[in-house]
């Protein structure tokens, strides 16, 4: 008898317990660090959504680091972890067995409304025709320049062919700076690029992937294009030297070069050592002729957020992505980490983003990271050696094809 | 005898339990994985496809793999050479009856313990930096120009760029081990020489050379086995992608385990596995060959 | 009074002679001190002069506020006090546990000796990487990753037994060089083996156990994979995690003068306790009968 009573207070507390419990409890696995602005926005958004909608958030700032090394693990041994976020591609492809469909919250919540359509789209593309993750912090990746040199040298349009863009270095040069500089960490990218405006990332993934360095003519014409920037002067003398951020920071941010192929995250970067005033120009690299691409294609991106399917909280945290995504955290975020809004209400970028705006807006073909020139992991350390020397001044183009094609047997 | 037999027992029992519970499973696990192909490390076993030897072989017909056995062999016999070398002078001179030994030995320790990011930023943009560098202005002002214009970190110099580097900061930690060999001698041996009339050359010959085998054993095995897990410093010397002066088999088992840089690409913790095993091995032969060269057994004095 | 002169003379000799010693020495110290020392102007200097060869120079100044704002931007102490738990804990536990192993490894010839001590040296080659992920798969189906105090003890537990095959490999040289007469000697007395271990071959071997000491102190205080990967919360997480995180967020904001300061702020603690704990050990020890 006093069993049964006793069954019954605790199905009637735990029931009352179940009805009562509006309050979710989100775990946010998060690839910011506490200490960067993107990081303590999102803190700031948190606290605000904690106090309207009196749910708990346990957020644990990870880092890149930590999220590319942890979450899988922590995903696979059935850790709680409702919400996290990395860079697209890598959140829907390498764990993509792990998102949740958000289709069904973003329509409930008219999501799209205000949402940039371009990268809406491509993580539809990116995770095979249905949306599973949520961009945030956009990005592109595109020649930055300094506005200043440029005008001290005269140029007063960007260029858009490759005539034009050795037109612009030769008055750089002529003004007394380097025009274009790089570091390891992204000279391989200008590669990419070059190649995939003349055929394609399907062309150049098929010639990292399949060896035809020496087959496809395009390899040939990529390498010529750099070696006479090379000869003429017009590639800092340290590129084939450089380590991450010595250029970037050391000629770049310093105004003793022009350009500099990077991503929009640049003048963040580099905003210590330039100051307010400096004025950050954009432009998309240039047109090649007979090239399957043309300056409305290359690398743009975003942050995505993802909920893990196993969540038992999803609609809590897909309202929790609204916050930080949409108005005034995302106009916030943009404004401390010098990011691009991910609301389109949001239209005031940082000003020192003002000349991403209008090259982001014309980008209708979507790169992957380097338009693909590295995605072959026995390769990339091999052609990268093999580039530097080739922007040193140490091959000629031929010698740098040969060499390719001798690594890729 | 058989008191012997339970001491070895009582004494060895906590040690193997630990040691059964942290790494006989993993390796094991590991010495398996690496004949299939395996996503991810963490991947159930239902996801594992058994490929035999294929791991080791396309390892083997990897020309990025091979570069990366040749890098870590040169830093393994080249740097240890070198930091042996340094390591055990610097060692000497400290316990020869200097002043300030303490103050010199903690200085000369003190890049060991300091973060690598620090230490290779440091070298990266201070040292090795071509416009204001240590080593550009220093051979300037000695009128060297030609060695003043290096380039350290191009693709011809990097490798040795790195290696220096991080010679530079093992020196302190083997220095520490062979001084704490060299403290252990008893002090009349030397004294005893002296009065003999043994040089110093002599007495490192004939007293600190001998009875400095057995942490010249521990240091070769405690080398090996940092070389081989080589990975902080390649990934400061080469951000976001590796290159073929500074990638070693551990920066390769990440990129097979993590996946590369900024690009999404293929993974196969199973072929990572493989590395793993093979630098296991390494590590394993190196200890057999020290053990056989340096025997102990006719140590007693 | 004559003998005294002599001495005194033998001195100045010995000194003379150990001038080759000394000149090597104080340049390798020099240049360490000028290495170190641009790390540590660095960190009170500005990114900007950093990258134009400016640091040592301070044209602007000394910039403290880069220490204010590194500090500040991360629970600093609790980091601190986490490290210095599992770091001493698991420092004096891995001793008692490594050094039986280590002597009875170096004294006994049995089975299962060579095997042991090779796949203990096996174990240090394996990647850690091979280690801790299939260990994090085991451990947080044993639900121990949801409390904290099951947290900290595992960590210390892991600590231990990833540092044990080391530490035993290291101490193993230490107790073979030990010459056996001290053991007859105590044999003869009466001795038994186990407490002749305990309290005449382990005091004797001191030098070594300082040095692995230091050595686990401070690869305990910087490790970094296992606690990232472990320790998800910012309570139970050692300083390696939590303060690359901050040199991380440094480097990622472009701030590298704040970079450098949160290195000096992660590199102080370890220096100085390197400093306490090889001086006043080893001093502790050389007044006793290690020379007997």
């Amino acid at each position: 008898m006093k069993k049964a009573i006793s069954l019954v207070v605790l199905l009637a507390l735990s029931l009352s317990l179940a009805v009562g419990a509006a309050a979710d409890h989100i775990v946010y696995w998060s690839m910011w660090e506490s200490t960067e602005a993107q990081g303590q926005v999102i803190q700031k958004a948190i606290d605000q959504f904690v106090a309207d909608t009196g749910h708990t958030v346990d957020v644990q700032f990870k880092g890149r680091t930590g999220q590319r090394e942890g979450l899988q693990p922590a995903l696979d041994a059935g850790t709680v972890i409702d919400l996290f976020d990395e860079d697209i591609d890598r959140v829907n492809t390498t764990w993509i067995a792990y998102l949740a469909d958000l289709e069904e919250l973003a329509a409930a919540k008219d999501y799209e409304a205000t949402a940039n359509a371009g990268l809406i789209a491509a993580c539809r593309e990116v995770a095979g025709g249905t949306l599973k993750s949520v961009p945030y912090q956009p990005n592109v990746f595109n020649f930055f320049y300094n506005q200043s040199i440029f005008d001290q040298a005269g140029i007063t349009q960007v260029p858009t062919t490759w005539p034009e863009l050795l037109d612009a270095c030769e008055k750089i040069k002529n003004a007394g700076y380097i025009p274009i500089t790089c570091d390891d960490a992204y000279i391989m990218c200008m590669l990419g690029y070059h190649l995939a405006r003349l055929v394609g990332e399907e062309g150049v993934r098929d010639i990292v992937m399949n060896g035809n360095w020496a087959e496809n003519p395009a390899v040939l014409q990529a390498a010529q294009a750099y070696e006479e920037l090379a000869s003429k002067g017009y590639l800092s003398p340290t590129i084939g030297s450089s380590v991450w951020p010595m250029n970037q920071n050391g000629e770049l941010a310093l105004g003793i070069a022009a350009m500099y192929l990077n991503g929009s995250w640049l003048p963040n970067e580099v905003k210590e050592m330039t100051g307010p005033d400096f004025v950050w120009g954009c432009f998309s690299y240039p047109a090649l002729e007979g090239g399957v691409t043309g300056t409305e294609a290359a690398n743009y991106g975003a942050q995505v957020f993802a909920i893990n399917d196993k969540s038992e909280v999803k609609e809590a945290a897909f309202d929790l992505i609204c916050y930080i995504t949409k108005g005034q955290f995302d106009a916030m975020m943009a404004e401390e980490s010098v990011g691009i809004p991910a609301d389109t209400t949001n239209t005031q970028w940082p000003a020192m983003l003002a000349g991403v705006q209008p090259v982001l807006e014309s980008l209708t073909t979507r790169y992957s990271w380097a338009a693909g020139i590295e995605s072959n992991v026995n390769m990339t350390p091999i052609i990268k050696e093999n580039f530097q020397k080739l922007c040193g001044g140490q091959l000629t183009a031929q010698e740098f094809v040969d060499a390719m094609e001798a690594a890729s047997n | 005898m058989k008191k012997n037999r339970t001491m070895v027992v009582v004494f060895l029992a906590p040690a193997l339990i630990f040691f059964c519970a942290v790494f006989v499973y993993p390796i094991l696990r590991t010495l398996v994985m690496s004949a299939f192909h395996v996503e991810n490390v963490t991947s159930s076993l239902n996801q594992w496809r058994y490929v035999g030897f294929d791991n080791y072989q396309e390892l083997m017909g990897t020309s990025l793999f091979r570069i990366s056995m040749w890098n870590l062999v040169r830093i393994w016999a080249v740097g240890g050479v070198a930091v042996m070398a340094l390591a055990l002078l610097l060692a000497v001179i400290l316990n020869s009856g200097i002043r300030f030994k303490k103050f010199f030995r903690a200085v000369i320790y003190m890049p060991n313990i300091i973060s690598a990011v620090a230490l290779a930023t440091m070298w990266l943009q201070y040292v090795y930096n071509p416009r204001f560098g240590l080593l550009t202005t220093f051979f300037n002002s000695i009128g060297l120009t030609s060695l003043a214009s290096v380039q350290w970190t191009d693709t011809v110099h990097k490798f040795w760029a790195l290696l220096g580097a991080y010679c530079f900061g093992m020196v302190g930690y083997h220095m520490l081990i062979f001084s704490s060999g060299i403290e252990k001698i008893p002090a009349e041996y030397y004294e005893a020489s002296t009065i003999d009339g043994a040089g110093q050359l002599g007495q490192f010959l004939h007293i600190t050379c001998p009875l400095l085998k057995g942490v010249t054993k521990t240091n070769i095995t405690m080398w090996s086995i940092t070389s081989v897990g080589f990975f902080v410093w390649s990934q400061l010397f080469s951000t976001v992608t590796a290159d073929t002066q500074t990638i070693t088999p551990m920066v390769y088992l990440y990129t097979l385990v993590f996946g590369a840089g900024n690009t999404v690409t293929e993974r196969n913790a199973g072929m990572g596995a493989a590395v793993g095993v093979v630098l296991c091995l390494c590590v394993v032969a190196v200890f057999l060959i020290v053990n056989w060269a340096i025997k102990d057994d006719d140590l007693e004095f | 009074m004559s003998s005294q002169h002599h001495r005194a003379h033998v001195n100045w000799k010995k000194e003379a002679r150990l001038i080759p010693g000394y000149l090597l020495i104080i340049l390798w110290v020099a240049f360490t001190v000028v290495l170190l020392g641009w790390v540590f102007a660095a960190s009170l200097s500005t990114t900007k002069d950093i990258f134009m060869g400016n640091a040592l120079k301070f044209p602007t100044g000394l910039h403290f506020e880069n220490y204010a704002k590194a500090w500040s931007s991360q629970n600093v102490s609790t980091f601190f006090l986490n490290s210095l738990g599992y770091a001493s804990i698991s420092t004096v536990l891995l001793i008692l546990v490594a050094a039986p192993a280590a002597y009875v490894l170096s004294r006994f010839k049995f089975f299962m000796n060579r095997p042991i001590q090779s796949s203990f040296v096996a174990a240090m080659g394996v990647p850690m990487v091979m280690i801790i992920l299939p260990l994090f798969g085991v451990v947080s189906q044993m639900q121990l990753l949801k409390q904290d105090w099951t947290v900290r003890v595992l960590m210390v537990f892991l600590y231990i037994g990833i540092n044990v095959p080391y530490t035993t490999i290291f101490l193993l040289s230490f107790f073979t060089n030990l010459s056996r007469s001290y053991e007859e000697a105590a044999a003869i007395d009466g001795c038994p083996p186990m407490s002749t271990f305990w309290k005449i071959m382990l005091p004797l071997a001191q030098p070594g156990v300082i040095t692995v000491s230091i050595f686990n102190f401070i690869n305990i205080w910087n490790e970094y994979f296992m606690s990232l990967i472990f320790a998800s919360s910012d309570r139970v997480r050692p300083v390696a995690v939590g303060l690359y995180g901050m040199i991380n967020a440094m480097k990622y904001t472009g701030d590298w003068a704040g970079m450098f300061a949160s290195v000096i702020i992660v590199f102080l603690p370890t220096f100085i306790l390197f400093i306490f704990l090889s001086e006043r050990i080893i001093k502790g020890v050389t007044g006793g009968g290690v020379k007997g």
